[in-house]
């Protein structure tokens, strides 16, 4: 049995704007304290999470990070190198999962670290791949971070294949027209203690349509949801709320509630959360649990299932359990 | 732990082979809106697809030392060295896990599908969740290890930890593992024990463990092989069984 023993979470509290290099100006759900996009700023905003749900064995704790962030690290050594005036050569192991490595070395953590890029499923397939290294008794504690930091070139992939709202997300609505991005970065603490959450398990697969889309009939969604709940031994009357991926698109939101509607004949409570915090691509995972939790918290009991579809084929459904 | 191997491939890119018509001509794939990254990583499980049965529910790992580097240099000379609009399909490709979507599909796989980095270890420490993850759910898994040289090789460089004199190589390499024995070509043992050393990383390419590991069951020989991350060294044991 794998518990969340503790989490923290920090997303949009408002919906903005923000201004594309082309000019069009876009709704976004940003962070009060705006993350950089800069080494230094990312791994402080990952520091600050982390430090919040550590564990008091630390030496006993892995650290695994979901982000669809693009590799500054990348970055930089392309403009010393590729563009402007040739900086003198240096070398250091860098890469995406550097801010990981080096924040288990800082706060003495056992030194595993992992960085998961799944696109909207990397921090759902982050708690996934936790639970695992969990049961199979490699560490007593996993500390699993979700991030996603405004970034333009993200932001203009999503406006050039006209996903974007113009106005706000409307999830599961009639009128809905697109996803709103957000930001965000949130911990999550794994272990075997008691804690009155669990997560039960789920499923993952890489399986859709097209790349960038499941089926409209939903069966790619079907399939995640029904082998969640055969992983988890449970019944579909077992579970007390969906909480929806429900981005806001048109054809992503049909898909997944056709799905819904073929795994339960009367469907439970379906909860959506990016209508308030934005879709916060590899974070939602952590984040979406997290703002599940906090909505849930004065809940006696619940078994939800958190559905998470993404670009790449990537599904995943995580079902958490609220204990009394 | 361990994971007996089943059946392997590896391709060291030296430029004698045009992969993309490889893809198109010998192995009838589409290639359009992809990169060398993608034709690279494909072309090695079609090279894997060869050797072996793959099930439709074989889980996936894919892993690299720093990822697509082209993709990223693309992108950030269109939007920021340009002021050019980002092209749809180089936005699809700048995600990593992109790549392991055309890898699953050129193999059949429907099933789990993970692409992450470790800064440290990034081979050994995918064994380990590989390892953990058919733990539970009782399938196999297939590793696909990827390192794509920069133009200049220089990017590559900077970032691996290395000498600016290292030779660097693209490579992939694949294994499909399992926790039976049956059938098994060789085996593998590996922890998480790590000690300090003062041998320098001049490794290649990052994850050249991988090919390591291929090389030695080519080869039908045996080996301890120590893998070297700053100043820290973990070693796999590799056993040929046949």
């Amino acid at each position: 049995m794998v518990n969340i023993l503790s989490y923290e979470i920090k997303h949009a509290k408002t919906l903005g704007k923000k201004v594309l290099e082309n000019g069009v100006s876009i709704p976004f759900f940003a962070l009060e304290d705006e993350i950089k996009q800069n080494q230094h700023e990312i791994k402080n905003a990952i520091k600050e999470v982390v430090l919040k749900v550590l564990p008091k064995k630390r030496e006993k704790t892995a650290l695994l990070v979901g982000t669809s962030l693009i590799d500054w690290y990348l970055v930089d050594a392309i403009n010393d190198l590729a563009y402007e005036e040739k900086k003198p050569y240096t070398s250091q192991k860098r890469s995406i999962d550097s801010y990981a490595k080096d924040l288990s070395l800082e706060l003495g953590l056992s030194g595993f670290s992992m960085s998961i890029n799944t696109a909207c499923t990397s921090s759902a397939n982050a708690m996934l791949e936790a639970k695992n290294l969990i049961e199979a008794g490699l560490f007593e504690y996993v500390v699993v971070v979700g991030l996603e930091v405004y970034s333009p070139v993200m932001s203009s992939g999503f406006y050039s294949m006209e996903l974007l709202s113009a106005t706000k997300p409307k999830p599961f609505k009639e009128d809905r027209d697109g996803l709103v991005l957000g930001e965000g970065v949130g911990a999550m603490l794994l272990g075997k203690e008691e804690s009155s959450w669990e997560l039960k398990g789920g499923f993952s697969n890489c399986n859709s349509e097209t790349i960038t889309a499941v089926s409209s009939s939903g069966e790619e969604c079907e399939e995640v949801m029904l082998k969640a709940l055969k992983n988890c031994s449970l019944h579909v009357e077992d579970i007390t709320a969906i909480k929806a991926h429900a981005t806001g698109s048109y054809a992503n939101d049909e898909a997944e509630m056709n799905a819904i509607k073929k795994v339960f004949k009367n469907p439970p409570e379906i909860l959506t959360i990016k209508e308030q915090i934005g879709h916060t691509i590899g974070a939602s995972g952590v984040l979406e649990i997290g703002f599940l939790m906090n909505m849930k918290s004065k809940s006696k009991n619940g078994m939800f299932m958190c559905n998470y579809f993404g670009f790449g084929g990537n599904n995943i459904s995580l079902i958490v359990e609220k204990k009394a | 732990m361990k994971l007996y191997i089943k059946s392997y491939s590896t391709y060291i890119d030296d430029g004698s082979i045009d992969i993309k018509k490889e893809l198109k001509q010998r192995y009838k794939l589409d290639t359009r809106r992809q990169d060398r990254f993608i034709h690279l990583a494909v072309y090695g499980s079609q090279l894997l697809k060869q050797k072996c049965e793959i099930n439709e529910d074989d889980e996936l790992y894919l892993t690299s030392g720093v990822g697509n580097i082209d993709i990223v240099q693309k992108t950030n000379t269109y939007m920021y060295k340009d002021n050019q609009s980002l092209k749809l399909f180089d936005f699809i490709n700048l995600l990593g896990n992109t790549t392991s979507y055309y890898v699953a599909k050129s193999l059949g796989i429907k099933g789990k599908n993970i692409f992450q980095i470790s800064d440290n270890f990034t081979y050994i420490n995918t064994l380990i969740s590989a390892y953990c993850s058919i733990m539970a759910s009782k399938k196999d898994v297939i590793i696909c290890s990827i390192d794509l040289s920069s133009n200049p090789e220089n990017i590559s460089k900077r970032v691996m930890g290395v000498k600016e004199s290292c030779e660097i190589k693209s490579c992939v390499s694949y294994q499909k593992f399992s926790l039976q024995s049956e059938g098994a070509i060789g085996e593998i043992e590996f922890d998480l024990k790590e000690s300090l050393t003062t041998s320098e990383d001049e490794k290649p390419f990052e994850t050249y463990a991988s090919f390591v590991l291929n090389s030695t069951l080519d080869k039908k020989e045996n080996l301890e092989y120590e893998d070297i991350s700053e100043g820290k060294k973990r070693v796999i044991k590799i056993k040929s069984l046949i």
